[in-house]
This record gives C-alpha cells, sequence and structure tokens, in this order.
C-alpha cells in the first residue's frame, strides 16, 4: 500500500508540475466561470422570473416548454460536448504517464524497488483515471450547480451522465496504456487511441457499412470489429439519453445494453490485461 | 553459512535483435559470487555484459537461462529487492519533486514507513552535501548534485547490498574522494558493494576484489593484488653503466626479456628462481645491483591486456 500511495502521490505532483493539466484545469474553470456569468445576465434572470412567477413553463418561438425539460435538454447537450471534449482531454493529458515510465534510466529506478510490474502499472492507470475523473467531475458537479441555483432544478442525471463519460475514457485509457507499453510513445499512444475512437464511432454504422459491402469476408471483418471494439458513439448517444430522458436506452430501443457496456468493458478489461501481461515480461 | 550476497549462476542472457532478428549473446554461462561485506568492482568495455548483469540481478531483464540471486532470494522475486540499492547510469528523478520528495517517494516504495523517513531523510540529506537543497527541484540540480541524490535515494531503505552503475560519474575530484569514504563506511557496517565503472582508478581505490568481463564471459575476478602481481615483472638498475651487451643476450638466452627503460632494464622472467639465475649472471659478470625490485601492472594494463582479442595479447617469456 505504501508503494501504491508513493505512486499515486509522484503522478499527482507530476500533474500539478505538467502546463497541459494545469491548462486543463484552468480551461474547465474558464468555461465554468463564462457559463456563471452568462446565466447571471438580465435577460436570463428576466426569464427565470417570470417562470417563478407564472408557473414552471417558458414560452420559446411561440411554444409552452417546461423549465425541467429546458434544464434538461441544456444538460444533454452540455454533456454531449464534455463527453467528447472531457474523453479527448483526458487522453491526451494522460498517455504520457506508460511511455515515460519506460524511459532509460527512469524504469530502472522504479522496477529495482520491491513494487510488483502489475501493480506499478495498474497504479500509474488508477493514477491516470483519478486524474480525469477530478476534471470530469469538477466540471458537471459546477455546471450542476449553477444550473440548480438558478432554476431549483436539482436532477441528478447529469451527475450520472459523467459515469459514462468516466467509462468511456478508462476504455480509452487502458487502450492507450496497451500502446504506451507496446511503443513506449507518447504521441503513437495518442493517436492510435484517437484513431480508436474515430473507427469505433463509424462501425456503429456496421449494418449499412456491411450492406454496401459486396465481399462476405469484408462484411464479417466489419461485423467482427464491431462486436471486438468499444462502442464509442454508442456510449456517447447513452449519456445523452439518459440526461434528456433518464434512461439510458429508452430512445433507443436498438441499443443492447450488454452490446454497449459488455463489449466495451470486456475490451477495457481485455487492453488492460494485455498490457499488464506485456509490461510485466518486457525487458529493460 | 549465510548465502552470497550477490551470486550468478551459469547466467546466460540472449537478446533478439528486433523482430526475428539475430540473437544477440550478452552474458554466456557467468558464474560470480559476492561475499557479504565486499566491495566488488564489475570491469569490462563497453558490451561486455556489465549493465546486463545487473538488470538481470535488479529484475529488470529476465535471464535465458541460469539464475541469479541477490542475498539468497532469485531475482525473478520482488522481496529479493526490498534490501538492495541501486544507482543507474544516468539515472532521471522526476525533475518536478524536490530531493526531499524524491528520498519520500522512493523510499515509500521500498516500504520505508514515515516516521523512518522523517528521521533518515535529513540525516542522508547532510550526509551527501545537499541538505541546503532540500527543497529545490531536482531540475535544477547540477549533474553532481542529480548523483549524489540518486546515492542518497539508493540508501534511504538502509540496504544491505549496493548496486552502484558509475556513481561518481560528473562529481568533482573532492566529491569523488566523499563518495569513496561513503562507501568504505557502508562496507565497515557490512554493506555489500558492487561497483560498475569505467574509472579503473575508482575501482583500483574503493574495491577489495574485481571481475572482469569480455564479451559476455568472466575473463579474470579475483583480488586487486592478486590480479595486478600476475607477470613476473623486475625492475633492475645497475651501478656500471654502460652495460655489456654479451650480458643482456646472456638473459635473453635463457628465455628473459629484457627491455631498456630510462637507463634501467625490464626483466619479465618466469619465476623467481629464473631471476635469480640472472642476478648470478650479473654478479659473475662483475656487476653491481643498486635495486631490485617487482613491478605491479596498473589495473588499467591488466584491463586492457585481460580485453585485448587473443591475437593481440603481450608475448610471454618462454
Amino acid at each position: 500500500m505504501r508503494a501504491l500511495a508513493a505512486n499515486l502521490e509522484e503522478v499527482f505532483r507530476e500533474a500539478a508540475a505538467r502546463w497541459t493539466l494545469v491548462a486543463w484545469f484552468a480551461l474547465s474553470t474558464l468555461f465554468v466561470g463564462i457559463f456563471a456569468a452568462a446565466v447571471n445576465l438580465d435577460i436570463v434572470d428576466g426569464a427565470l422570473a417570470g417562470v417563478k412567477l407564472f408557473g414552471k413553463t417558458v414560452d420559446i418561438a411561440g411554444r409552452k416548454v417546461d423549465v425541467d425539460r429546458l434544464v434538461l435538454g441544456f444538460e444533454s447537450g452540455f454533456s454531449a460536448i464534455l463527453y467528447l471534449v472531457g474523453t479527448f482531454l483526458a487522453v491526451f493529458a494522460t498517455a504520457h504517464l506508460v511511455p515515460r515510465l519506460q524511459e532509460k534510466g527512469t524504469i530502472d529506478l522504479y522496477l529495482s524497488r520491491p513494487v510488483g510490474r502489475v501493480p506499478l502499472l495498474l497504479s500509474r492507470f488508477l493514477s491516470g483515471l483519478l486524474l480525469a475523473a477530478a476534471n470530469v467531475f469538477y466540471l458537471i458537479v459546477s455546471i450542476w450547480l449553477i444550473v440548480g441555483w438558478k432554476t431549483s432544478v436539482w436532477d441528478p442525471r447529469l451527475l450520472s451522465g459523467g459515469g459514462i463519460i468516466l467509462f468511456a475514457i478508462t476504455t480509452l485509457l487502458a487502450f492507450a496504456f496497451l500502446v504506451g507499453v507496446v511503443t513506449s510513445s507518447t504521441a503513437v499512444s495518442i493517436m492510435v487511441t484517437y484513431g480508436l475512437f474515430f473507427l469505433s464511432s463509424i462501425l456503429a454504422a456496421h449494418e449499412k457499412i456491411e450492406a454496401a459491402l459486396s465481399s462476405k469476408w469484408s462484411a464479417g471483418l466489419v461485423r467482427a470489429l464491431y462486436w471486438i471494439l468499444p462502442k464509442t458513439a454508442q456510449l456517447g448517444q447513452a449519456v445523452v439519453t439518459l440526461v434528456s430522458d433518464g434512461h439510458s436506452f429508452r430512445r433507443a430501443p436498438a441499443l443492447d445494453p450488454f452490446a454497449v457496456y459488455g463489449t466495451t468493458a470486456l475490451f477495457a478489461l481485455v487492453s488492460l490485461a494485455l498490457a499488464s501481461w506485456l509490461f510485466s515480461r518486457k525487458d529493460f | 553459512m549465510p548465502s552470497p550476497a550477490v551470486e550468478l549462476d551459469s547466467l546466460t542472457k540472449v537478446y533478439r535483435a528486433g523482430l526475428g532478428g539475430r540473437r544477440v549473446t550478452a552474458l554466456s554461462a557467468v558464474d560470480l559470487k559476492v561475499e557479504r561485506g565486499e566491495v566488488f568492482g564489475l570491469l569490462g568495455p563497453n558490451g561486455a555484459g556489465k549493465t546486463t548483469a545487473v538488470k538481470v540481478l535488479l529484475g529488470l531483464t529476465f535471464p535465458t537461462a541460469g539464475a541469479a540471486r541477490l542475498l539468497g532470494i532469485p531475482s525473478t522475486d520482488r522481496e529479493s529487492r526490498r534490501r538492495v540499492g541501486y544507482l543507474p547510469e544516468g539515472h532521471r528523478f522526476p525533475g518536478y519533486l524536490t530531493a526531499r520528495q524524491t528520498l519520500s517517494v522512493f523510499g515509500r516504495m521500498s516500504g520505508v514507513g514515515p516516521a523512518d523517513l522523517k528521521r533518515r531523510i535529513p540525516v542522508l540529506l547532510e550526509r551527501l552535501r545537499i541538505a541546503e537543497w532540500a527543497d529545490v527541484r531536482v531540475k535544477r540540480f547540477s549533474k553532481g548534485m542529480t548523483q549524489r541524490l540518486g546515492l542518497a535515494s539508493a540508501l534511504v531503505h538502509e540496504p544491505k547490498v549496493l548496486l552502484l552503475d558509475e556513481p561518481t560519474d560528473g562529481v568533482d575530484p573532492v566529491g569523488r574522494r566523499e563518495i569513496r569514504d561513503l562507501l568504505r563506511e557502508e562496507a565497515a557496517k557490512g554493506t555489500t558493494v558492487l561497483l560498475n565503472s569505467h574509472l579503473l582508478s575508482e575501482i583500483e581505490l574503493t574495491c577489495d576484489r574485481v571481475a572482469v568481463l569480455r564479451k559476455g564471459t568472466v575473463a579474470a575476478e579475483g583480488r586487486i593484488a592478486d590480479l595486478t602481481r600476475t607477470s613476473p615483472r623486475y625492475r633492475l638498475c645497475l651501478a656500471a653503466t654502460p652495460v655489456e651487451p654479451a650480458l643482456l643476450e646472456s638473459f635473453r638466452s635463457t628465455g628473459a626479456l629484457v627491455d631498456s627503460v630510462n637507463g634501467h632494464f625490464e626483466l619479465t622472467v618466469r619465476d623467481v628462481t629464473h631471476l635469480n639465475a640472472l642476478v648470478d649472471r650479473v654478479r659473475a659478470a662483475g656487476g653491481e645491483i643498486e635495486e631490485l625490485s617487482p613491478l605491479r601492472s596498473s589495473l588499467e594494463d591488466v584491463f586492457v591486456e585481460l580485453v585485448k582479442s587473443p591475437g593481440e595479447r603481450e608475448e610471454k617469456p618462454s
């Protein structure tokens, strides 16, 4: 436990000293600040005062809209942006953890201590995840508090959406660690992980792609890739439907929870297990 | 009897160069024992296998065949590293940590508790003369200071074995002497020190025994005094010069090698009997001996001779 705690502390100290992470939190704070200022504009205050006086509906382009639906609509839009930006920034800010550890002159310092290789790698993974979670929830909780304070709508769905975003980050980070162990390159880890994100998003339309392919073999390959790779597009969709409707799959009945969460979790587990196995057998 | 501090048992390491590439043998059936409390030097030219041997001992690299043990525990068991301090060559401590934080992080990784760390860190920083820089980030340290911090980090968990790769690299002459003294102090406390260095003078001044690796095998091993005495050479000064060429020819006719160096002679003989026979010839020729003393090779001479390929070796007396 002492070794694990020391490793976590070291990663967090590095995070504090690195500009990428400082910038990450600074940008988040700037966003929260701008949002807080925007909701304090007279026009917003006026609309909200009207809502308080005349009941829980607002008039938007001649249509009466329930204020709860309006808030959740805003929050689901925000969660969609956060899903995309949060996962990309998390990978960008933590993908260096393994390549930097494996550098000559650095790895010797760690492995010459009585620390197992797998616990060392997993403690780095946990540290990266904690950093990403801290940032995602910093943004989500800040926005949720501001919106709740201004509208008195305290629906916890946005907070639950953060769980799915973190699940996606966990999966991508596990894959980035695997690439990092194999290549020892931060740049390659980032590029390949972003590539995976886009490829698996395209594969969300695998049925249409399969139908367009003339070769059975190619169609089979696309289907196999769809089932093997994480479901990044569907997870994004799940975040939005969870925040707006309260159920991640109600609006999208075609989404099978096992197909989305199960195969994605399996991909993350296999990536992490493979990264641990390779790291434990590597000659430095 | 306790197990040796460091033990390599028919250790072989073969690397593969690239995917399916040729096999490179870094270590070939190396046997080596370093007893507890010894200060031992591991020598060899670049690529001889010194670093690979140390990496196998620390579990950084896995052996192809044979075994490596630290304090009797196989190197594949991480417990073998609990009482081992290591200073790698070209180490890179995280630049964002201060010296104090570095020792705290790596001390805890070796299982040292907070109370012990609180007591040991200031003592170590003082001992390595970096106490004034305790709260300065490592990225601001000079090479010599980083090296001192590396030593402090290797000592923070009070190890029983120290594996040091070029510990005086980048350190000024005064600092080198301080590090030598520190290693001697550690050895006096019973710590085993395995020193891996290219600085043969440092090894000569610090170590009790050495092993010379050459192309992945042990070319020589023993006490420095024994290794540097391997060549039976003597310095001979005669009172009456010039010396008769016939006398030197008579030396050579016995199989001795004779070199004239700055007014004296260097004789390479088979043994003491052979030497006495030459002395008899000097006396018989009416010569007077002013000085006769054994010539010791420096460790560097022995090293250079050992790492040469067989065809390049120096001629021996017949």
